[in-house]
């Protein structure tokens, strides 16, 4: 986290603390895949996290769409990563936004492709002998199903 | 423990006058079975106003108290400031009030008494009008032209005066459905809004805190912007307030009571209010604190007022987004402004001076009022990427009456290192560091900082008291009683770099080693000592979170030492004679293999073989004999390996593999010990297991060592008659006797009758026999037919007879050799 411009508030010298980066803009990666960037607005001791004016930005290899979504409250121990958006160089991506149906097809072409390469994988692995848990159909209890 | 020191003495009610002790003592029960985060409020007091509101409504109140709204500190007075559309006519009477039940924009604060108030009042009154769309719809800045959708002309607005029932279907704007009137201001377009905002027929907003029983004036959060309620139509809690209005309330519970009401905040967490009932205060532990002004005020840092327009833009295709909500005005600065133009009595001490939605409302739009609606959006996307700023129009930036708004501290001058009380906890040098980083830093933004933040309405939603409250917490998991053993790794590094700074320095400044100062936490005792009032017997047992019941005694019961030592010497030796009889056994078994094996290998490995076999049987045979005595065999170690059934076995096994006279001094030792191995073995009984090996020996045995035998067999005191009992015994004795028999009949020159021992003990065995009682006499296992011969030579005829009977021995008998 970098240190603000504000006037120092050192709730934490010297340890990892969020409520330096509270109303500041986030990018959040969640634990299902998700991006989701928004202002900061509350936190909790389990870093549960409430993001307002938050944007879920899908990327497609170049591309990015955003889906407006609004207030997120976010349970802490889903969160793998968050960071401060620098909003000057926000704008020096060299990613190109697009619509939001364009970016949802495409995501779904790319979901699509990633499934098939993993089936002629799991294929070629069966009929090496060699059956490698497939982690899309696996549920929660670790078991899976052979469809 | 989990208790916030700081913060108790926010969270200890402060009494008024008037409440009793004892509550104070409840409180604090309460907060020790909910913990600190538990709302103190008094809802007895609260439930009990609201009552009396109630009451006070139906007594019927004349017009509208407006009076009462400026008490509420309506933009500290500036009510004239409030644009409101032109006073429509009145407002509709109290009395004709609809029941609660109706709509809340038709209902104007009820309560209200036309009090006068002159200009206040009627600026209220406008701004009361100015809310309830249909009225607002007369004239004036709320021009036709703002509402696309045909707000009902004014002289609806007598209509609805006198016909309340219409005002439901009016206004009843439920999520669920548009209503068939007119003023459905969600269809109103983003200029719309920005037209009725800019109007200033903003006044009151209130939807920060969402407890409509809170209301510190007497009535809900009756007044909404008509910008605003259509964001505020799209929120659940509308809908339930449309539905269910609004507690009636009279208006001036200030002057009435005299108590001040602006302490009582609502929750920061409101629970979902449940309709009818007064609001659940008992808020779970973990809660943040409530708000309280003071402590923000000194370290709040950012100062702005929020403009009241968040209105997002993307209307068209999502326009589920959530309606802005009049922004937080940063605590602080709602209650300086709330403060000084009121003359309020001051808050109670420790109280924070929390704001109830109107005085937040009113805070807000007294702010609002005077300035100027053209303000560009906030910068917070300079690039504009895909994050389009949620509101059309960013708050202006800087209010310009702020009264007693601290100044933004700090703002452009180098932060002083802030050196808090919470980094105690920190390794010496690990503060000297910070500090310098903090330093060093501090210098360079110095300028960015104002700009941004004033803009972002939504800011500081979460306030400075909740932010320590969550830096608490993550200190508190830093404290430790013992930091080597907590974070080993933290004070070492520390301690290494100390010492490679001092070795840096040569040692020249010695002034700034430092000794260590672990901080640490005295480790608390925490166990409950249970209330016991003076003079009275027992204690009281209050069970809170921090000291749970104890439900379960669970004692310890260990057997004490000396008992344990034994048992375990029991075991342990019983352990170890078996292991001794495992290791004979994989020994014996190498033996009685051998002849197999012998035939087995060729020629040039027998010798070998036989070698090996003979260290076997020498090993085995060596096993049994004690340590010292070469020739002996130890007693001790046989019996213990008798008393073991598996020793048994191995012995009987042993036996015919074990050189004669070995093999003799085993039976003799057996013979010797017979009574206490039969004991050992009652439980077993196997010993009939040696009767063959043994067989196999005596008939080997010389006529000296046979008599050696017997003698040993009669051995002690009473032995014999013991002897007797076991069948082993018995068979033992028998077999002896027929061996001696055997010998004598066969070869009249043996030496048995040499001396006289052998006649002797036969003579004691036939005496013993004769006088031991039949029924302590066992059976043998078999009875050698030589008996008889052997006591006919020594006993008499009626002696014989008698033996004959008892042993039930004939001379034709035949025995069989069974069982070993």
């Amino acid at each position: 986290m970098r240190f603000t411009s504000r006037p120092k508030m050192n709730y934490m010298p010297g340890t990892a603390s969020l409520i330096e980066d509270i109303d500041k803009k986030h990018l959040v990666l969640l634990r299902d895949g998700r991006t989701l960037i928004g202002f900061l607005r509350s936190i909790d001791q389990f870093a549960n996290l409430v993001l307002q004016q938050t944007v879920e930005r899908i990327h497609v290899g170049k591309r990015y769409g955003d889906i407006p979504r609004g207030i997120f409250i976010v349970r802490g121990e889903n969160v793998v990563l968050l960071g401060e958006i620098d909003l000057e160089k926000e704008s020096d991506t060299s990613l190109q936004q697009v619509c939001i149906e364009d970016i949802l097809e495409e995501q779904r072409l790319q979901q699509q492709s990633r499934q098939e390469a993993e089936k002629t994988k799991h294929l070629a692995l069966k009929e090496r002998g060699l059956v490698m848990p497939r982690s899309d159909i696996m549920d929660e209890y670790g078991v899976q199903h052979q469809y | 423990m989990f208790r916030f020191q700081s913060l108790d003495e926010d969270c200890t009610l402060e009494k008024e006058e008037g409440l009793v002790e004892e509550e104070d003592e409840i409180d604090q029960f309460n907060d020790d079975t909910f913990g600190d985060g538990a709302i103190d409020d008094d809802w007895q007091e609260e439930h009990k106003r609201l009552a009396e509101l109630e009451e006070q409504k139906n007594d019927g109140l004349g017009g509208l108290g407006l009076g009462t709204l400026g008490m509420g500190g309506m933009g500290g007075g500036n009510a004239s400031t409030v644009h409101l559309p032109p006073p429509a006519s009145r407002v509709p009477h109290p009395s004709s009030l609809p029941p609660p039940h109706h709509s809340l924009s038709s209902i104007p604060p009820p309560g209200l008494e036309e009090r006068g108030g002159g200009d206040l009042a009627e600026s209220l009154a406008m701004l009361i009008l100015g809310v309830d769309p249909a009225i607002a719809s007369v004239g004036g800045p709320a021009g036709p032209d703002d509402r696309s959708t045909g707000l009902p002309p004014p002289p609806s607005i007598p209509q609805q005066h006198h016909h309340p029932s219409q005002l439901p279907p009016h206004h009843q704007l439920t999520p669920s459905g548009l209503p068939p009137g007119p003023p459905h201001l969600s269809l109103l377009s983003y200029q719309q809004h920005q037209h009725l905002l800019r109007r200033g027929a903003a006044p009151m907003q209130q939807m920060n805190s969402h407890n409509i029983w809170e209301n510190n004036l007497g009535f809900g959060p009756v007044s909404i912007t008509p910008g605003l309620i259509t964001q505020m139509e799209d929120s659940p809690l509308m809908s339930i307030i449309k539905e269910v209005g609004l507690p009636n309330r009279p208006p001036p519970m200030m002057s009435e009571d005299g108590r001040d009401l602006s302490e009582r905040a609502p929750p920061p967490r409101s629970s979902s209010p449940v309709i009818g009932s007064p609001p659940v205060r008992a808020v779970p532990i973990g809660t943040p604190p409530k708000q309280p002004m003071s402590h923000a005020m000194n370290h709040h840092h950012h100062q702005q007022i929020h403009h009241p327009t968040a209105i997002h833009v993307r209307a068209p295709v999502q326009h589920r987004y959530p309606p802005s909500f009049p922004e937080r005005i940063s605590p602080n600065t709602l209650l300086n402004i709330a403060n000084s133009p009121l003359c309020r009595p001051p808050f109670p001490a420790g109280v924070g001076p929390v704001l109830s939605q109107i005085q937040r409302a009113q805070m807000l739009n007294s702010q609002v009022a005077g300035f100027p609606r053209g303000c560009q959006g906030p910068p917070l996307l300079p690039g504009g990427g895909g994050f389009r700023p949620f509101f059309g129009q960013p708050p202006p930036h800087r209010m310009g009456p702020h009264p007693g708004g601290p100044p933004p501290p700090n703002h452009n001058h180098v932060p002083c290192p802030i050196i808090r009380h919470n980094t105690t906890h920190l390794h010496p040098q690990h503060r000297r560091m910070l500090t310098q980083r903090m330093q060093s830093r501090g210098g360079e933004r110095g300028g960015r900082v104002g700009d941004w933040r004033s803009r972002d309405p939504y800011s500081n939603l979460m306030s400075q008291r909740e932010k320590e409250w969550v830096a608490k917490i993550q200190m508190m998991q830093l404290q430790s009683t013992d930091p080597y053993l907590d974070d080993y790794y933290y004070q070492n590094y520390f301690e290494k770099l100390e010492k490679r700074q001092e070795r840096d320095r040569d040692g020249v400044r010695k002034e700034h080693t430092t000794k260590l100062i672990t901080p640490q936490v005295a480790k608390l005792e925490h166990t409950y000592r249970p209330v016991q009032f003076a003079g009275s017997l027992g204690k009281l047992t209050v069970s809170s979170v921090n000291n749970p019941r104890k439900m379960i005694d669970t004692v310890v019961t260990s057997r004490t030492d000396d008992e344990e030592k034994r048992e375990k010497q029991v075991w342990n030796k019983r352990r170890q004679i078996l292991y001794t009889v495992e290791k004979m056994y994989s020994l014996l078994l190498e033996v009685q293999d051998f002849e197999k094996r012998f035939m087995q290998t060729p020629e040039e490995q027998r010798e070998a073989l036989l070698e090996q076999h003979k260290t076997h049987t020498l090993q085995l045979y060596s096993s049994l004999k004690e340590k010292e005595w070469d020739d002996r065999v130890s007693d001790e170690q046989c019996l213990l390996i008798m008393s073991v059934r598996k020793g048994k076995r191995l012995i009987s096994r042993l036996i015919p593999f074990l050189p004669p006279l070995q093999a003799a001094t085993v039976v003799m030792g057996i013979a010797r010990n017979l009574p206490a191995l039969a004991k050992k073995d009652k439980q077993d009984q196997v010993l009939c297991w040696l009767v063959e090996p043994i067989a196999v020996v005596i008939s080997s045995l010389s006529s000296a060592s046979l008599t050696d035998l017997l003698q040993e067999l009669q051995g002690s005191e009473g032995q014999l008659s013991r002897v007797l009992q076991n069948k082993f015994g018995v068979t033992l004795l028998y077999l002896i006797l027929s061996e001696g028999e055997r010998m004598q009949s066969s070869n009249p020159t043996c030496q048995l009758m040499d001396d006289n021992r052998w006649t002797e003990l036969v003579f004691s065995v036939t005496r013993e026999l004769l006088n031991v009682p039949s029924s302590s006499l066992s059976p043998p296992l078999f009875t050698p037919p030589n008996l008889l011969s052997l006591f006919s030579r020594y006993v008499d005829r009626q002696r014989l007879e008698l033996l004959q009977e008892k042993l039930q021995i004939s001379a034709l008998s035949r025995c069989v050799w069974g069982c070993a």
